[in-house]
């Protein structure tokens, strides 16, 4: 090894060690941004019965897979993230103008007219699909194959597979919006563990300060932070 | 050995005697420094302008209490000291003070039956009045604040600071002559010099302190005079000497940073938002300058008008270097910097004029004490509403967001940032921080 | 049995821009003013302070400092032959609510209309010919001028301090401004902020097609300022949490950082929040108000007198009032008959993206007015005989946010999710920027606003519907911006290209955002018979009433509106002060 290459090694050694070292002190030193959110598999769903777990674990899996770069839904911990919503305000329609009279039938334009709440959409669509899978597939959706899961989700995404229980809730377009809201939202929330999925884009998280990095045409190298403070 | 105690007998009877002379000597209170004819009236708004620049009201009416009513806390090295009431109610407050009780508790500490104020209520620098501002006072107390009949908690320092007759030994060592003393051939300097040593008892804060805890230097003369001091853990910065902002500042800044809280380099934080917002906001054209005057020319400023600006280069430095590369092997107090710091005060530390504090060269950033830094990273500040600038400009706590580990690497960071060479903060120096309460939350 | 409240000189409905402005400016005269705010309080600390802020799903997805349809919502259709439904979760825009109101959560562009926008009808007939306006158009001149209103654009931008650079000061045309904008009578307050890759890159191309790009005008700071209120701004950062979220740096000019600290320190000022007005109670004879009716945070409810009332809540809720509480008569597309309703417009907008492989856009450095805009395609640069349609757009290119949920740019085709979705977003995320128009949009007689026969608010008072659709004037004029952006955006290069515009036949959809330039309804203009507001924007019936607002414009402008209504507020309240007050009747 010539004396130059010791030196660039040497101080390649450094920074990576430098790196370590905040990543260390990201994780150690600050005992109030620790994420209190379980690893999936030990978490308790406070919405979701067991069997619609494991749509949801299931569901998401396809959703977003794990394979090739990046994490998948699961790895993001995004069923944690949907059952957390689902009890809160967004599941409960805590917003949204829920008087009657609903016509299910209406133009889509219209917007939302289930009286179902999401929370309740999902509970009813979710046990509709399993008995269409039971009856199409011979087994529940979480049992099946990976490529008949995404036939069902296509099938189900073009409107092919009508669910009639949601009341003209569309549970598709509720689940992917929901899968990719946990997916990127802050991880507070339950989903994006340790902010993988905005590495996997290289968006900054919470960080929201870039005056220095206006009109530069180069990628930002800097990790993200979240909103407690961990550095991802 | 029965011969020492009979001596120590004999010395606890002179001590006895020697207490009994300090607790029972008569008071004798300070006559009126100038003769002011009996008729005196005074003008209409001059009791209240005289309150005003007194600074009455920061310590004598608690945060969402009645006005004057007291029953705010003042942290002593000694412990809490209650502020007390002080509007015209007979029972509570000094509705049944004569002008010499009045001037007494201004001049000596003292209250009509004889107890002695703690030096917390600043007659070091109220006995230096003129008549004429006593008598206002006096008026505007009695006529035109509203009586509340409500007490404030009473103080209760423990031994031997509950022996208030100590006091009297601390008087007689630590008080200079009544009455204020025009030094100077300039009436400007003179009113200045006299704001800022009697109503404005700017040295009750900013003056260091001897060994007894008086209030070192009297005058310019005395290096000491004004040269910074400590309260509850923030630095009180010297208003004295090369380093000190009346020093560096324009007349103009200087003049904003006392008028507003907030000027080109800093912001007001701690004890000095609300010396602005009560106080300094409502003094007149002709006192600012006075003042700012005063200030400026005591540190040899008189004439020149302008900024001294160390660091007026536009290259940058090392930190906003490394700060703007984003590097991702940036030290973790950079980092803490960029994830918590630089969306307000960038990359070069210097802020923004009169929104966000310039950390570069602040006296708060760079203080011996980092209490204060320590105190608006971890529970924020908020700039005091005002006249001329009327918007309460906040920066946020980051307590909750920062270790007491991350809080010190960053405090360390910007402490050594850019120009500034202050010493490293540590992990415990943020514990203590964290668990006092803070004081700038209105 | 409502409680009786002590009889203020005036009252305000809402605690937004106008009502700030309007609360300021009338303190400022003496009167006894108290704001009636049907939300919460909020100030940027602790309510919009970092790092909470930075949450997209709470403020960006989940609509947090937006009206909850639970509380206050419209029916849509878009024909008189569809039933009506509620808008029951946000969509296609998205009204403010508490203190600030959409003050607060806008992006900041704050444009002057061309002079030619406020005699809009005028201008058609006399350059074009009576023909152009079709049967089932409504648009109409606005009864005021440019030049009449120039003196309140200068003060407005004045006060919310915006950001920009002349193209036209007092007749002489500077490089680098907007040369098509009407003369000005000052420079902007503040200097235009530096640019994001994709805005440079925009103006680049533009300038060599012979365009004229200059900075979109901001009410997002590029340096610290005061106001003539002595309220403070700073410099933005560019954290890319702009629209939909409270600035934490003091940054985007909203009622709390231009007004609010100035005016809660007047004596003769008050507001109260989760106060929300149910109706103006008018007199006997109908021909002033007395007052208003509102429901406290208590849920109880209070009557309080006023000498005057300002409705200064959003263009859908001042109508909205106007309509339970019976000032003017209400509009009937039928006959044509009554004015209050009528003239709802919105903004017909379009896009085309492009995909650049290799470029490295950091999305997320961003704010909510970035961007360059040419003009050359503005409503008085089109020879609308020609082109077959009346209207204009301006043509702009910016990053706002890079945020991920909202902001995920992909190439169509592009699988909505799986393995595909999930490669897409780590290829494309940062490497993708768009240009827009941003357009007119057309009054007709079919488009407005009454009272919904079938569904209750909260209270038990009928929703307002809204009937609205496109119409192909419009269509028309959005696929000629079509035809000169995708030109531009080829010029480009882009690796690939993609265009959204309207086209013949679409139906309003009220799912996805499109924009909160709601406006109309109660309109100004000159003539009592086919105007709810004089050109001082005091209702022709009851004079003790103004009515502030988008709800006046006649038809839309091409341009966002806030510098117009701001404009309009302090111009009204200046007729207030000077002519009202001292006689108070109606004005014209």
């Amino acid at each position: 090894m010539s004396e130059e290459n010791f030196k660039l090694s040497r101080r390649r050694f450094l920074q990576a060690g430098a790196v370590g070292t905040m990543l260390s002190a990201g994780y150690s030193a600050s005992a109030i941004a620790q994420s209190d959110t379980p690893h999936l598999s030990d978490y308790q769903p406070e919405y979701f019965t067991a069997a619609e777990w494991d749509f949801i674990v299931a569901a998401t899996d396809r959703l977003i897979p794990a394979d090739g770069e990046g994490p998948g839904a699961l790895d993001a911990h995004v069923p944690i993230f949907i059952d957390r919503q689902l009890v809160g305000s967004f599941g409960q329609a805590a917003d949204w103008y829920m008087e009657g009279p609903h016509d299910p039938n209406a133009p889509a334009a219209l917007g939302y007219q289930s009286p179902l709440t999401p929370a309740e959409a999902y509970r009813a669509g979710i046990a509709e699909l399993n008995t269409w899978c039971k009856e199409n597939h011979g087994a529940v959706f979480a049992e099946l194959e990976k490529e008949t899961k995404d036939a069902v989700l296509t099938s189900l995404e073009k409107g092919d597979i009508e669910l009639a229980d949601t009341k003209g809730a569309n549970l598709f377009d509720l689940l992917l919006q929901n899968t990719k809201e946990g997916y990127f939202a802050d991880p507070m929330y339950g989903g994006n563990h340790e902010m993988a999925a905005w590495n996997h884009i290289g968006f900054p998280g919470a960080r929201a300060s870039f005056r220095e990095w206006v009109g530069i045409e180069k990628p930002y190298p800097l990790g993200p932070v979240d909103i407690s403070g961990k550095r991802g | 050995m029965k011969k020492f105690v009979k001596f120590l007998a004999a010395l606890a009877v002179v001590g006895l005697v020697v207490i009994g002379l300090i607790i029972f000597l008569p008071v004798s209170r300070t006559a009126p420094q100038t003769n002011v004819a009996g008729d005196y009236t005074t003008t209409n708004g001059h009791g209240e302008y005289a309150m005003r620049m007194g600074d009455c009201m920061a310590c004598h009416t608690a945060d969402g209490g009645k006005p004057f009513a007291g029953g705010r806390p003042i942290e002593s090295p000694f412990g809490t000291i209650w502020s007390t009431n002080i509007t015209p109610d007979p029972e509570h407050g000094i509705g049944n003070y004569s002008l010499d009780d009045f001037r007494a508790s201004l001049y000596d500490g003292i209250e009509p039956d004889g107890t002695r104020l703690y030096p917390a209520m600043p007659y070091e620098n109220y006995r230096k009045l003129s008549e004429e501002d006593i008598r206002a006072m006096y008026d505007y107390f009695m006529h035109d604040v509203e009586p509340v009949n409500e007490a404030p908690p009473k103080t209760d320092l423990g031994f031997p600071f509950n022996q208030r007759w100590g006091i009297r030994v601390w008087n007689w060592l630590a008080l200079s002559d009544a009455g204020h003393e025009d030094l100077y051939d300039d009436t400007v300097l003179n009113r200045g010099a006299y704001l800022v040593d009697s109503l404005g008892h700017c040295a009750a804060c900013h003056s260091p302190r001897s060994t007894i805890f008086a209030q070192a230097g009297k005058n310019a003369e005395d290096d000491r005079y004004l040269a910074g001091g400590v309260i509850a853990g923030w630095p009180a910065p010297s208003l004295h000497g090369p380093q000190s902002a009346p020093a560096k500042w324009s007349h103009d800044d200087l003049a904003a940073y006392l008028w507003t809280g907030r000027n080109s380099h800093s912001a007001v934080a701690g004890e000095m938002t609300q010396v602005v917002g009560d106080s300094l906001q409502y003094a007149t054209d002709e006192d600012m300058n006075a003042i700012v005057t005063y200030l400026r020319h005591i540190n040899g400023r008189g004439e020149d008008k302008t900024t001294l600006d160390a660091s007026s280069s536009n290259e940058p430095t090392e930190t906003e270097k490394l700060l703007a590369s984003a590097d991702p092997s940036m030290p973790l107090g950079a980092r803490l910097y960029l994830d918590n710091c630089n969306a307000c005060h960038f990359v070069n530390g210097k802020g923004a004029p009169e929104v966000f504090p310039s950390l570069d060269g602040n006296a708060l950033v760079v203080a011996d004490t980092a209490g204060g830094l320590l105190d608006v990273m971890l529970h924020g500040a908020r700039m005091p509403s005002t006249e001329k600038r009327p918007a309460r400009l906040a920066m946020p706590g980051f307590g909750d967001r920062l270790s007491d580990e991350e809080a010190a690497e960053l405090a360390t960071f910007v402490r050594q940032g850019w120009s500034n060479d202050a010493n490293a903060v540590s992990a415990e120096d943020v514990a203590a921080a964290r668990s006092k309460s803070s004081g700038t939350h209105h | 049995m409502a409680r009786k409240e002590k009889k203020r000189d005036v009252v305000i409905v809402g605690l937004g821009w106008t009502g700030s402005i309007l609360g300021m400016e009338l303190c400022n005269e003496g009167l006894d003013v108290l704001a009636l705010e049907r939300g919460g309080d909020r100030d940027t600390v602790p309510d919009f302070q970092y790092p909470a802020i930075a949450d997209e799903l709470k403020y960006g997805v989940r609509y947090g400092f937006m009206q909850k349809p639970r509380n206050s919502t419209v029916t849509v259709r878009r024909s008189e032959s569809e039933t009506a439904l509620p808008y029951r979760h946000l969509g296609s825009f998205l009204p403010g609510d508490g203190v600030g109101g959409a003050g607060m959560h806008w992006n900041g562009h704050t444009f002057r209309p061309m002079a030619e926008e406020f005699q809009l009808k005028s201008y058609v007939e006399q350059n074009f010919g009576k023909d152009l306006i079709s049967d089932e158009m409504a648009i109409q001149d606005w009864g005021i001028s440019y030049q009449e209103l120039e003196p309140y654009f200068d003060r407005f931008e004045k006060v919310a301090g915006i950001a920009g650079q002349a193209g036209n000061l007092k007749g002489e045309i500077r490089e680098g401004g907007n040369p098509f904008e009407a003369p000005r009578s000052n420079d902007y307050p503040m200097p235009p902020l530096p640019q994001t890759v994709d805005s440079n890159k925009f103006a680049d191309a533009a300038r060599k097609m012979g365009y004229h790009p200059y900075p979109r005008p901001s009410g997002v700071a590029s340096k610290a300022y005061t106001n003539p209120y002595g309220m403070q701004l700073g410099p933005c950062n560019f954290c890319g949490f702009c629209e939909r979220f409270g600035c934490y740096q003091y940054s985007k000019s909203s009622p709390q950082t231009c007004i609010l600290d100035a005016l809660k320190r007047k004596e003769n000022f008050e507001y109260r929040t989760n106060a929300e007005v149910l109706k103006i109670e008018l007199a006997a004879d109908g021909k002033t108000a007395k007052g208003v009716t509102y429901m406290d945070a208590n849920g109880e409810e209070v009557y309080q007198p006023a000498d005057m009332v300002i409705l200064a809540a959003y263009q859908l809720h001042n109508v909205h009032l106007m309509l339970l509480s019976g000032i003017g008569q209400a509009y009937n597309p039928a006959t044509g008959d009554g004015v209050i309703g009528k003239n709802y417009a919105y903004q017909t907008n379009g896009g085309t993206a492009l995909f650049f492989k290799d470029i490295d856009f950091n999305p997320f450095v961003g704010n909510g007015s970035n961007g360059h805009v040419i003009d050359d395609f503005a409503i008085n640069r089109i020879d609308f005989g020609a082109e077959g349609f009346i209207g204009g757009s301006y043509i702009s290119s910016g990053t706002f946010n890079g945020q991920p949920i909202r902001s995920m740019r992909l190439p169509g085709g592009t699988p909505k999710w799986g393995a595909g979705w999930k490669s897409a977003i780590k290829e494309w995320y940062g490497h993708s920027m768009a240009i827009g128009s941003h357009g007119s949009n057309m009054s007709y007689h079919t488009n407005h606003l009454d009272l919904d026969p079938t569904y209750k608010d909260k209270y038990g008072r009928p929703l307002m519907r809204m009937t609205f659709n496109w119409k192909s004037n419009d269509i028309r004029m959005t696929q000629f911006m079509k035809s000169k952006i995708e030109p531009l955006a080829e010029s480009m290069n882009p690796d690939i290209m993609q265009s959204s515009f309207k086209k013949e036949g679409a139906m309003y959809d009220v799912r996805p955002y499109q924009t909160t330039h709601n406006v109309g309804g109660a309109i100004m203009g000159s003539d009592p018979k086919s105007s709810a507001l004089n050109k001082f924007l005091q209702t022709w019936d009851v004079h003790n009433v103004f009515v502030m607002g988008a709800n006046a414009f006649p038809q839309n402008i091409q341009y966002n509106p806030t510098g117009t209504v701001g404009a309009l507020a302090y111009w009204a309240v200046e007729a207030i002060r000077k002519d009202y007050l001292p006689n108070p009747r109606p004005l014209v």
